[in-house]
């Protein structure tokens, strides 16, 4: 055992797949032929609904689900066919599976002991001290807060120094106020100790600021990867766009006219909102998105589209103007900002920047671009 | 503070001298016919039907059911079903938890097709009245050199006390998480050694529970050891009725006796395994 952090190494998952076949039911896919390139020291997030393969994808990676079809490559090394325990990985699990008979120091220990490691103790002292925790090694979990649970669960994955470190749903137990701390205290640590890590969440605030890069997953498919900035200033579909963003983006119904060189897209009756977007016929029935954030008032020689306030909800920092367009179904919301109020009633006409006005396809989801 | 409550003492209302009275009232009700079988037990032949209180006790009968020394029930072999007893429901505990812990411990953790169906089966024993199978199977003893053995009786006890193991076990093993035992396989145990290292041991207290319970079934079980044994592997339940009257009197005091005699090793099996009934050794394990 080196005394130093391991060598961080490269996660590939090359058409990663799984399907449960449960005989006079149809066979489920849970996860569809998945591929992803992570470099080493990377901290990535798997992001996703519930059911969208995301955990069925970190267990297959941890071995503790078979792999269907495909290959889980850690470093150069094939790993698929490996148990678990040679597999080099260390994971956080969302329960936390803490031994409750044993105390914090045999919690940590216990994995060390599988192995017949020696120097356990020092180890132990060691990984305690660089988490801060070593007031809490001969507590029982039982009298722990789900904030120190969480770090002795990270104490136990990293103790052994693993190739890659796989987190499930490592901020779900926490209430608000611990999920910020432990968000940044494990982003420090990530950094500090460079694992190459996958994060596992529902939750998109975690994903776009913990992960260096972020895989959008739905229905066992991998919808966009890249950077959070990729994800959101450039949504791949209206699923990514719907997914990520708070609050939400709205999303509604338009038709392309081009005007000129010019592209805009007509909204409800009386407006239209210019795009960047190149690539569409006149005429073509689109969605569009416009995120709260980029909506804003138009200039008076801009496109716009009229919309009445329904309702206001000032935050100080920011307000939230619920609004309707005429002929456009559901609501549009619009986010002001700091010393900005808008009232109810008021007469708006809504404008964004052209490359924030983004084109989704009516029926696929698909960009327009 | 000025609000606190000492403890062990309350305030007395008349709703709570009522609830106390009821309960009195209950334990008394409850805990009469051991009373009465105690004051029996220690009457001698010729006050057993008499109904005082008041009477010269004696210890003659316990010695007398053990050594059959002193009456007419020369077939009763008292002590030794008691041996038989021990070793018949013994027996079946061992097997339903030798073959009952790990079938406990696949129903709890995975599904399969006809898991439920397997579970519900394995309830199903213990639906039937044991009346509708012990003729077929007393027919079946005859004919395989089961009958009046020690091997016969585990094999129809495990029928018994299985079902009770393996309910009571699977739903231990179903509150324990699952991520317990998946941390020790990425620590490097073996599927095997986690079962044995990591789950086995929070499940104790659930051990002990469901062998008491599976122990006092079979103990307590009647039909099985009358019609399939003779003098060799009979329970306890069987030689106890012998004392009413086989032999042409009825004793009930002997009765009482012996009954008295046969409550003892439940009750002292249930002391030495109460301090591992002792629940809440693995809570705390999942909920955080």
């Amino acid at each position: 055992m080196t005394t130093t952090t391991a060598e961080p190494a490269s996660l590939t998952l090359e058409n990663l797949r799984k399907t449960y076949v449960a005989r006079g039911r149809e066979p489920f896919e849970a996860v569809k032929g998945m591929d992803l390139k992570i470099r080493p020291g990377e901290l990535i997030a798997l992001l996703g609904p519930s059911g969208c393969g995301k955990t069925t994808t970190l267990r297959m990676i941890a071995g503790l689900e078979t792999v269907t079809a495909g290959n889980i490559k850690i470093g150069d090394r094939v790993v698929q066919d490996l148990p678990p325990g040679k597999r080099d990985i260390g994971v956080g699990f969302e329960s936390y599976a803490l031994y409750p008979p044993l105390s914090v120091r045999e919690n940590l220990a216990y994995g060390l002991k599988a192995r017949g490691v020696k120097g356990a103790r020092e180890m132990v002292g060691r990984i305690a001290e660089r988490l801060e925790m070593t007031e809490l090694l001969e507590l029982r979990p039982a009298s722990l807060s789900s904030g120190q649970k969480q770090r002795v669960a990270l104490a136990r994955a990293l103790i052994r120094n693993p190739r890659v470190l796989l987190l499930d749903e490592p901020l779900s137990h926490l209430d608000a106020a611990q999920r910020q701390r432990v968000r940044r205290e494990l982003k420090v640590l990530q950094r500090e100790f460079g694992y190459t890590t996958i994060v596992v969440t529902h939750d998109q605030l975690e994903a776009l600021s913990l992960a260096d890069r972020m895989a959008v997953m739905n229905a066992g498919v991998v919808e966009q990867f890249g950077t959070p900035d990729e994800i959101y200033d450039n949504p791949a579909n209206v699923f990514v766009a719907d997914f990520v963003g708070e609050p939400k983006i709205n999303l509604f119904e338009g038709t392309v006219e081009r005007r000129g060189g010019d592209v805009h897209v007509r909204v409800g009756r009386e407006g239209t909102l210019r795009t960047a977007v190149g690539d569409a016929d006149d005429g073509r029935p689109v969605t569009v998105g416009l995120r709260p954030q980029d909506a804003r008032p138009a200039a008076d020689d801009e496109a716009g589209v009229p919309a009445e306030v329904a309702v206001y909800e000032d935050f100080m920092e920011f307000g939230l103007a619920t609004v309707e367009v005429a002929g456009v179904d559901g609501r549009i919301v619009v986010q002001t900002p700091h010393g900005v109020h808008w009232r109810r009633g008021d007469i708006r006409r809504i404008a964004a920047r052209p490359d924030r006005v983004y084109l989704f396809d009516t029926d696929s989801g698909g960009r327009i671009r | 503070m000025a609000t606190e409550i000492k403890p062990g003492r309350k305030r007395l209302t008349l709703g709570s001298v009522g609830a106390d009275l009821l309960l009195v009232f209950w334990f008394v009700f409850s805990l009469f016919p051991i009373a009465w079988m105690v004051l029996l037990a220690l009457k001698t032949d010729t006050e057993q039907t008499t109904t005082y209180f008041a009477f010269s006790p004696t210890f003659d009968n316990f010695g007398t059911v053990m050594s059959q020394r002193g009456t007419d029930l020369t077939s009763v072999d008292f002590a030794g079903a008691l041996v038989s007893s021990v070793l018949n429901c013994g027996g079946a505990v061992l097997v339903s938890l030798l073959i009952g812990i790990p079938a406990a411990y696949a129903a709890g953790r995975w599904k399969y097709r006809g898991s439920e169906d397997l579970m519900f089966q394995m309830l199903s024993f213990r639906f039937a009245p044991e009346l509708m199978v012990v003729v077929p199977l007393f027919v079946i003893y005859n004919q395989t050199g089961l009958f009046d053995t020690t091997y016969g009786m585990i094999w129809v006890l495990q029928l018994v006390t299985m079902p009770l193991v393996v309910w009571i076990l699977r739903s231990y093993f179903q509150d324990l998480s699952a991520e317990l035992e998946q941390a020790a396989l990425l620590d490097g145990y073996t599927r095997r050694r986690a079962f044995v290292m990591v789950a086995l041991p929070l499940v104790r207290p659930g051990i002990a529970a469901a062998a008491l319970l599976a122990f006092i079934f079979a103990w307590n079980n009647y039909v099985f050891p009358l019609i399939l044994t003779d003098s060799n592997a009979t329970t306890v339940t069987v030689a106890v009725t012998k004392f009413l009257g086989g032999g042409g009197q009825a004793y009930y005091n002997l009765t009482a006796a012996a009954a008295l005699i046969g409550a003892l090793p439940p009750l002292l099996l249930a002391l030495t395994i109460q301090r591992y009934l002792v629940r809440g050794l693995s809570f705390g394990a999942v909920k955080a």
